[in-house]
C-alpha cells in the first residue's frame, strides 16, 4: 500500500524523470552508441565499424625526423584538429582573459567605489542579449570597410591599423574570443563579487593589522574564502566554453571560415551540413562523445585541483 | 595645534582618500561607458540610413527612419517571428515550472530512497554537451512527427532547460523554513495541500527567477532554433535576425538588420532593467551557501 507522501512523491517526480529520460538520457547514450557506427543519412542503414570513427579523427599521422620541428604533423581530418585547437584556445586563453579581468573588476567594484550596482549592472547586461545580436554588433565594429573599429583608428590618424581586416586569416580566432570574453566576464564577475560580499569586512581589517599588502590580501584572505564559489564558477566556465557554438557560427552572417569552427559547430557541420547536407550520423556522434569525454576530463582535473577542506567562517 | 587646523587635516585626509581611489573607477567607467555607446549605436544606427551610415559611423541621423523598423516587421517577417517566440518562449517556460517545481519540491524536502541520486542524475545533465543530443534527438522527433514544429521545440527546450531549474529550485525550496508546513500538516493539510497552499505560494521568489532565467535563454536562444526547425514560417526571432544578417551580403541593408537587432534586444533588456537584482539573485543563489 502507498502511504499519501508516497503516492505525492510518484506523481511529483513521474513527469519530469519521463521527459528527462525520453528527451535527454536516453539519446546522450544514443549517440554514444551511434558513434560506433557509419551512418549516412536517416534513412540508411547503419554499418558497425567500432572505434573507427574515433580513429579517424583522432589520427595525428606524426613523424619524427632529424629536420626541425621534427614533429610532423598530418591529421587525416585537419578539420577536426582546427576544432580543437579553436575549442582549446577558447577555454584557455578566454578563461585566463575572463578570470583575470573579472577578479580584477571584482576587487575594483569591492574596494568601496561608488556606483558598484550600476557597474555591475552595465558589464553584466550583454549575457541577457541574444547572442546572434551581439555577434550582428561585434560583425559591424570588425567590418574592414567601414566597421567602427576601423572608424575609430582613422579619427586616430592610425590609416595602417584602421586597414587591419580584424576578422581575416590568424586573426578572426582572436576577434572573437575578445568579443566573448566581454560577454563572459560580466557573468563570472558577478558570481565572484557574490562571493567576495560574503566575507566578513573584519577578516580583511585583521588581515591589514596584521600588515597583509594588497596582494596577500588576495591571496591568503580572498581566494581561500571565496573558493567554492571559484571552483563553481571555473567548472560553469569550463563546460560552457567547450560547447561554445552560436557566436562563432552567427558573427560571419555565413558560413563562418574553417578556422573559427568549434567542435560543435562541427558536430552540426557533419551531421545537418549547411546548404548541403552532409549526413556523416556516426561520425558527427562521434566528435559529440568526444565534446562529453572532455568536459568530463576537464570535471575530473578540478574536481581534483579544488579538492580541499573548505575554510569556515 | 588649533581645531581649525585639525579639521583641514581631516578634510585633507578624506579628499586624499577620495583621489587615491580615483584609478580604481578608470577601468569600469570605460568598460561601462564601451557597452553603453554600444546600445546607443545601435539605436542610433537603426533610425538612419543606410547611405548616412556609410559615409559617417559615428554620425546622428539627420532625420528619424521609423521606416528601418516598419520594413524589419513586415518585409523581413520579424512581426512573425516575434509572434513563433513568445509562444515557443511562453509555452516551454511554463512547462518547465510545471514540471520542475512539483519535482524539486519532492526532491528537496522530503527524504526517501534514490532522492540524492535523482536530484544528482537530474543536475549533471548541465554537464552533457547539447551536440551530443542532436541527431538522437533529430530522428527521436522525427519518429513522434513532432519534428519542425513549435512543440517539438518547446519539448525540447523544456528538456534542455530542466538540469539548470532543477539546480535552482531544489537549492531554492531547501532554504525555505518548515515550521509553516509543519502547522499546516498538524491542522490537517493534505500532503497535496502543503504543497500547493503553502510551499508553492513560499517559493514564488524561486520560480520567478527559475521563469526569468528559462525567458531569457530560450527568448535568445538560436542553436537548438537553427538544428529541429526548418520551416520559415516557424522561425523564432533569434533565427529571423540571423536571415536578415544572412541576406545583408546581397542587400547590403545594414541599418534594417540594426533595427532587428533592436527588435530582438528589447524584450530581455525590459526584464534586466526591472528584474536584474533577481536575475544576480538566482546566478548566486546556488554557487553561495
Amino acid at each position: 500500500m502507498f502511504t499519501e507522501r508516497k503516492k505525492l512523491i510518484i506523481a511529483f517526480l513521474i513527469p519530469s524523470s519521463a521527459l528527462y529520460l525520453i528527451f535527454f538520457l536516453v539519446p546522450a547514450l544514443q549517440s554514444l552508441f551511434y558513434s560506433l557506427f557509419e551512418w549516412r543519412g536517416f534513412g540508411a542503414d547503419k554499418e558497425f565499424i567500432g572505434l573507427r570513427n574515433f580513429q579517424h579523427l583522432l589520427d595525428l599521422r606524426a613523424t619524427f625526423d632529424g629536420q626541425f620541428p621534427f614533429l610532423h604533423l598530418n591529421p587525416r581530418d585537419a578539420v577536426f584538429w582546427v576544432s580543437m585547437k579553436t575549442t582549446l584556445t577558447f577555454l584557455l586563453l578566454g578563461g585566463v582573459l575572463t578570470f583575470t579581468l573579472a577578479f580584477l573588476f571584482t576587487a575594483m567594484l569591492s574596494s568601496g567605489i561608488r556606483g558598484k550596482k550600476f557597474f555591475r549592472l552595465i558589464i553584466f547586461a550583454p549575457n541577457v542579449v541574444a547572442a546572434v545580436a551581439l555577434a550582428t554588433l561585434w560583425g559591424f565594429i570588425y567590418n574592414p570597410r567601414f566597421g567602427m573599429l576601423r572608424g575609430f583608428f582613422e579619427i586616430l590618424g592610425l590609416e595602417e591599423i584602421a586597414k587591419t581586416p580584424w576578422m581575416g586569416p590568424g586573426k578572426i580566432v582572436f576577434a572573437v574570443l575578445i568579443a566573448m570574453c566581454w560577454i563572459w566576464i560580466g557573468f563570472y564577475l558577478v558570481l565572484l563579487l557574490a562571493g567576495v560580499d560574503q566575507i566578513p569586512k573584519e577578516m580583511f581589517d585583521a588581515a591589514k593589522v596584521d600588515g597583509a599588502n594588497v596582494f596577500q590580501l588576495f591571496t591568503k584572505v580572498t581566494i581561500p574564502l571565496i573558493w567554492d564559489v571559484l571552483s563553481i564558477a571555473i567548472i560553469h566556465f569550463g563546460i560552457g566554453a567547450l560547447k561554445v557554438f552560436e557566436f562563432p557560427y552567427v558573427i560571419c552572417g555565413r558560413l563562418p571560415p574553417r578556422e573559427i569552427w568549434t567542435l560543435g559547430i562541427y558536430t552540426y557541420v557533419m551531421g545537418f551540413g549547411k546548404r548541403d547536407p552532409i549526413y556523416r550520423l556516426g561520425y558527427s556522434s562521434a566528435i559529440g562523445v568526444i565534446m562529453q569525454l572532455l568536459v568530463i576530463v576537464l570535471i575530473l582535473v578540478f574536481a581534483r585541483v579544488f579538492r580541499r577542506e573548505a575554510v569556515e567562517y | 595645534m588649533s581645531k581649525e587646523t585639525i579639521r583641514v587635516r581631516r578634510k585633507r585626509g578624506r579628499i586624499g582618500n577620495r583621489l587615491r581611489r580615483v584609478p580604481l573607477y578608470v577601468l569600469p567607467v570605460l568598460w561601462s561607458l564601451f557597452t553603453i555607446f554600444c546600445v546607443l549605436w545601435i539605436i542610433l544606427t537603426s533610425l538612419k540610413t543606410n547611405r548616412e551610415l556609410f559615409s559617417n559611423v559615428w554620425s546622428l541621423p539627420t532625420s528619424i527612419q521609423y521606416q528601418n523598423y516598419v520594413k524589419a516587421w513586415t518585409v523581413s517577417k520579424l512581426g512573425l517571428e516575434f509572434r513563433n517566440s513568445v509562444v515557443l518562449v511562453f509555452a516551454s517556460v511554463l512547462l518547465i515550472l510545471v514540471l520542475c517545481a512539483p519535482a524539486a519540491y519532492v526532491l528537496s524536502r522530503m527524504k526517501f530512497k534514490g532522492g540524492g541520486l535523482l536530484t544528482g542524475i537530474f543536475i549533471a545533465g548541465a554537464g552533457i554537451p547539447l551536440p551530443l543530443l542532436f541527431i538522437p534527438l533529430f530522428g527521436l522527433t522525427a519518429k513522434l512527427h513532432i519534428n519542425n514544429t513549435l512543440p517539438g521545440l518547446i519539448i525540447i527546450y523544456t528538456t534542455v532547460s530542466i538540469p539548470f531549474t532543477m539546480y535552482l529550485l531544489t537549492g531554492f525550496f531547501r532554504t525555505l523554513p518548515t515550521e509553516l508546513e509543519e502547522a499546516a500538516r498538524l491542522d490537517g493539510c493534505s500532503e497535496f495541500g502543503v504543497f500547493r497552499r503553502v510551499m508553492l505560494p513560499l517559493a514564488s521568489p524561486g520560480l520567478i527567477t527559475a521563469a526569468i532565467f528559462n525567458f531569457i535563454a530560450l527568448w535568445n536562444e538560436y542553436m537548438l532554433a537553427l538544428v529541429f526547425l526548418n520551416d520559415p514560417n516557424k522561425m523564432p526571432i533569434s533565427r529571423g535576425l540571423y536571415g536578415i544578417a544572412e541576406s545583408m551580403q546581397y542587400t547590403g541593408d545594414w541599418v534594417g538588420l540594426f533595427a532587428g537587432v533592436v527588435i530582438v534586444m528589447v524584450p530581455t533588456i525590459i526584464i534586466y532593467v526591472l528584474l536584474s537584482e533577481r536575475l544576480i539573485e538566482g546566478i548566486t543563489m546556488g554557487a553561495l551557501k
